[in-house]
């Protein structure tokens, strides 16, 4: 594969597969064809200014309404991504984690949690957790979140601070377990110690069978979650891709010069 | 017994009058003063039935009143020889710190009247059905509460009453810096159509506080209206929690008069119907004092072809400056031939408040359904979820666990996928 400077030498096939994608929001066309390759075991981060398109492409893979998708494909372990229902891709093992949680009082969150992992053990074809199991399994991530059980049962992210709901994010996707973790700008609006918690959140979960891509506007968070592909979207098309460096240079630099060559 | 040659007449209006004349004499006092019972009459006669052209009565399903049999009170036709008053349903277990008053068919059960009614209020044209219980009531719940209370009382409609009615009849006095959890559950399920027609008229005292929960869960053949005055004193508090979710036909029409300074009303109510379901209320609140307070929360569901109409009506008076009003009304419409109908109004006349209303009916949040459904959740479960959701700030602030269960459960029955997963607390 070929599809990004940077890893064409890389053997596995992709676990997700982007060619020239372009979408329409409001008759506008946001992304103008993005490709990209994500392989089991990578973490790549997209940054780019605000208005690039990032959040659209998180969103577009997950299966969000709304969205008019012109052109283009997008492949999960092969299987036509477009083809599947939210539902249906995230029971797959895709896990969008949400830049503005929602709040749902009158669901609690051990409910949602539950039921959540029960769907994708259904699809996998593995017995579903008894409400025993269950608790097993968060506590221990509960903990490494560093949220109080009590959370449990409380409606979802009800009240919760921004970096409550942020937190929560990552423990939902902790006990999901996904293949592919789409996260969008899950480090806005947290301070430096939630920072630190989120992103050993999402380190604990890097293995070699699954792969996270980070969106994000600013360096910091790839500080603490250090990614092996930094890609820049511009103007709804990856403007260029690197390394970690990339990163550096455009908080050193910005992005104007990128949006420039972007244009030009 | 005649009406006045001026009266608008229909047939049930004559209907009435000939049931009322029939029973009038064997009709107990205790429960009714017999000049009250005649003045109702006279009344209702002046106003006439209401008619569905009227604004007031637009969403009130009036013409379930036509279908009701007979409007003399069972307690009569039991008088008369017919079978003998048994309970059709299990009595929900009692709750925990609650003194417990049962009505059988508007009868107190086991005991003699609480105490000697009081004269209740005069209803305006818009209560005028609270008219019909003035007239028929065959017994009252009359409380004069001082000090630190919890009564439940519980008006069962039993296997008996059907094809006749009945006439719940509460009164409260709350003295001053008294309080209240005052529980108020109106239960029942016979086949043939009943009609409940209850009455509540409820003083709060000055400073006093009072906790209303409301549960209606009458069958599902019977016509039910209630019409409740009530008014508050100088710093009184007033909270009612209410759920709708039984009967054919539910009308409640409220009038809160907030009389003395500082006096706070709270109204937080949900009605969820199914299949042919209607429900109508309409609330009005008065603010005639200075720095008086109203929270209005209403929420509903309309599923299959019911109908759902909330009217919430908030005067402010010019003698109530400092006024503080709040409404947030919404409807979820889940059925095809589904209605719902939210009609808020704020009606100021002075300087100095503050005031804000909202009212949204439609689907379910789609923001809300893709947060489940990227994580995996089922669309079906999901819409179930959000459904129970739209419902929990209200079932929530039920504070008493016991009677939020039962009032969860009544709710998710009329909500077959919500009680299919489980999602109750």
């Amino acid at each position: 594969m070929s599809t990004v400077p940077g890893i064409a030498a890389a053997a596995a096939a992709p676990l997700l597969e982007v060619r020239d994608l372009r979408v329409k929001v409001g008759g506008q066309e946001v992304l103008r064809g993005v490709s990209l390759a994500v392989r089991a075991g990578e973490v790549h981060a997209i940054m780019g200014p605000n208005g690039s398109g990032k959040s659209t492409l998180a969103h577009v893979l997950a299966g969000r309404p709304g969205y008019e998708i012109v052109a283009g494909t997008a492949c999960f372990e092969g299987r036509d991504l477009f083809a599947l229902a939210p539902e249906q891709r995230a029971r797959a093992g895709l896990f969008l984690g949400f830049q503005y949680p929602v709040e749902i009082p009158g669901v609690n969150n051990a409910y949602l949690l539950k039921a959540a992992v029960n769907a994708a053990r259904r699809e996998r074809g593995l017995p579903e957790l008894d409400a025993f199991e269950f608790l097993a399994v968060v506590r221990a991530k509960i903990k490494l979140m560093q949220i109080d059980e009590s959370f449990l049962s409380r409606g979802v992210n009800e009240g919760f601070s921004g970096g409550e709901k942020k937190r929560n994010e990552i423990l939902q996707m902790l006990v999901l377990e996904p293949k592919l973790a789409l996260l969008d700008e899950t480090d806005s609006g947290l301070d430096i110690d939630a920072l630190k918690v989120v992103a050993d959140g999402i380190n604990s979960l890097r293995a070699a069978e699954r792969a996270i891509v980070l969106v994000t506007h600013y360096q910091r968070m790839l500080d603490y979650v250090v990614p092996d592909f930094v890609h820049v979207l511009a103007r709804g098309r990856i403007a260029r891709s690197g390394d970690r460096t990339l990163a550096l240079e455009l908080e050193r630099r910005g992005y104007d010069w990128i949006s420039e060559q972007a244009a030009a | 017994m005649s009406t006045p040659a001026s009266a608008v007449r229909s047939d049930i209006l004559d209907r009435i009058m000939r049931d009322y004349e029939a029973v009038a004499a064997r009709l107990p006092d205790t429960a009714v003063p017999r000049e009250l019972r005649g003045r109702a009459m006279r009344e209702l006669s002046r106003l006439g039935w209401p008619k569905a052209s009227d604004e007031q009565w637009r969403y009130t399903n009036l013409r379930a009143f036509e279908h009701v049999p007979a409007f003399a009170p069972v307690v009569l036709a039991h008088a008369a020889g017919a079978a003998a008053v048994t309970p059709a349903l299990e009595l929900p277990a009692p709750l925990p710190g609650f003194e417990r008053l049962l009505y059988i068919d508007g009868v107190r059960a086991g005991a003699a009247a609480t105490a000697a009614a009081m004269s209740g209020p005069e209803w305006p044209a818009e209560q005028r059905l609270g008219l019909l219980c003035d007239m028929f009531a065959s017994d009252v719940a009359a409380l004069r509460i001082r000090g630190t209370s919890a009564i439940e009382v519980l008006f069962l409609t039993s296997g008996a009453a059907a094809g006749a009615a009945c006439y719940p009849r509460l009164q409260l006095e709350l003295e001053p810096d008294s309080q209240l959890q005052l529980v108020e559950r109106h239960l029942g399920g016979p086949a043939a159509p009943t009609l409940v027609c209850a009455n509540v008229a409820i003083e709060v005292g000055r400073g006093a506080q009072l906790m209303h929960y409301r549960l209606q869960q009458c069958g599902a053949q019977t016509v039910f209206t209630d019409t409740l005055s009530a008014r508050l004193a100088e710093a009184a508090s007033y909270s009612v929690r209410q759920v709708a979710i039984g009967a054919a036909s539910a009308r409640t029409s409220a009038l809160v008069r907030l009389a003395g300074r500082g006096a706070a009303f709270s109204w937080q109510a949900i009605a969820v119907g199914r299949a042919q379901q209607v429900h109508d209320t309409a609330l009005k609140v008065e603010h005639l004092a200075a720095a008086t307070r109203t929270e209005e929360v209403f929420r509903g569901i309309a599923d299959e072809r019911a109908r759902i109409a909330f009217s919430g009506h908030i005067h402010i008076a010019a003698s109530a400056p400092g006024a503080d009003a709040r409404q947030s009304l919404r409807g979820l419409i889940e059925g095809a031939g589904a209605e719902i109908d939210l009609r808020p109004r704020l009606e100021i006349n002075t300087d100095e408040v503050k005031a804000q209303h909202g009212a949204t009916t439609g689907a379910l949040d789609e923001n809300l359904m893709f947060y489940l459904l990227a994580r995996g959740i089922e669309r079906s479960t999901a819409r179930a979820l959000l459904k129970w959701a739209f419902l929990g700030d209200v079932l929530r602030a039920i504070e008493l666990p016991a009677l939020r269960s039962a009032a969860e459960h009544g709710a998710a029955g009329q909500l077959p996928d919500v009680m299919a997963i489980g999602a109750l607390t």
